[in-house]
């Protein structure tokens, strides 16, 4: 059992343009009085400005470089200021905090070092999935387990929780969304314990139409081999 | 000589001295641009002979071979290009992570 507070927790949100939905996302979030480092991945629309004002920690990249590099610098700030615990988590307001909650207790209770949240533990969580996304998922899970030889239940879920010295270990040099098998790959060769959980995702009209499309599946699938080619 | 020839030589020519001064300063690397334009120069003014070469090697034309080996070098120029971009965006997110954390603002 880790001796944590709610401080002790710190939320790493990657940002781009999600100025109009970061309040809502966040507020709960902060008021549970977990720690939050909000990294601003060089947005343009006004985002930054929300996020100076509110009681976290803001970031922001001088330019655009992708999601897997927000969540690093995010990664690395969190472990200088003394996080024990770390918890990725989307800024859209695509996952629930209850959630959190579930993954928390066995990376806390000590039994993983890693928790990962999973779409298809539970039927209604699934069925949440819109088709063709759970197609897309269904295919990302086959290649995720070709490339990195750990077969999970989801892929691409942006919620998880490490442990301390598990975020220690790890170091995403994916920038764009390929750091989501990265991290995996990254769990798998350093023997991190891992656990998945279920959760939900919440596909409102926005992060519908700010999520990835079947041609970024694409596009990471090729960023991916590229990089086994060339390291 | 035939015209083609005097447009081409100097052509090769200024591509190897303005690669030599400006790009590379390895000394395998000069020595390496050197022969390449040394070899274009002799197979633009022996055209025969790169006929021959391309007998023996099994293809018909010389200009096929030459065309050959201009797309594998091309590819392989592309992929050099590639990885120096990569290490460039390693350099640059580097830099950037250490710009935001450094302005880290806490509240």
């Amino acid at each position: 059992m880790m001796d944590c507070e709610k401080k002790d927790i710190f939320f790493i949100v990657p940002a781009y343009n999600e100025g109009t939905v970061l309040d809502s996302t966040l507020r709960p979030v902060l008021k549970e009085g977990y720690s939050v480092v909000v990294v601003d991945d060089g947005s343009w629309d006004g985002s930054w400005d929300i996020i100076k004002k509110m009681p976290l920690y803001a970031l922001r990249h001088p330019i655009n470089l992708g999601q897997g590099a927000a969540l690093q610098t995010g990664m690395t700030f969190a472990l200088s200021k003394g996080a024990k615990v770390i918890v990725t988590f989307d800024a859209d307001g695509q996952h629930r905090l209850k959630d959190v909650a579930v993954l928390l207790e066995p990376v806390i209770k000590g039994e993983a070092k890693v928790a990962l949240g999973s779409r298809f533990i539970n039927r209604d969580d699934k069925n949440a999935v819109p088709f063709l996304k759970r197609v897309l998922l269904k295919m990302a899970i086959i290649v995720n387990g070709i490339m990195t030889g750990l077969w999970l239940t989801d892929a691409h879920n942006g919620l998880r929780v490490l442990s301390r010295d598990a975020a220690e270990k790890i170091f995403l040099h994916e920038n764009s969304y390929a750091h989501a098998t990265e991290i995996i790959n990254q769990i798998r060769r350093q023997k991190l314990s891992y656990v998945e959980k279920p959760v939900r995702i919440h596909y409102s009209q926005y992060s519908r139409a700010k999520g990835q499309s079947v041609w970024n599946a694409v596009n990471i699938l090729i960023d991916l081999l590229l990089r086994r080619v060339f390291k | 000589m035939r015209l083609i020839q005097f447009l081409l030589i100097p052509a090769i020519a200024f591509v190897v001295i303005v690669y030599l001064r400006r790009f590379r300063t390895l000394l395998l690397d000069r020595l390496l641009i050197l022969a390449v334009g040394v070899f274009g120069i002799v197979m633009i003014l022996r055209p025969d002979w790169t006929s021959k070469l391309a007998n023996d090697l099994g293809v018909g034309r010389g200009t096929d071979l030459v065309s050959y080996f201009g797309l594998l070098g091309l590819t392989f120029f592309c992929l050099l290009l590639w990885s120096k971009l990569r290490d460039l965006e390693a350099k640059l997110t580097e830099m950037a992570r250490a710009i935001a954390i450094t302005k880290a603002e806490e509240k």
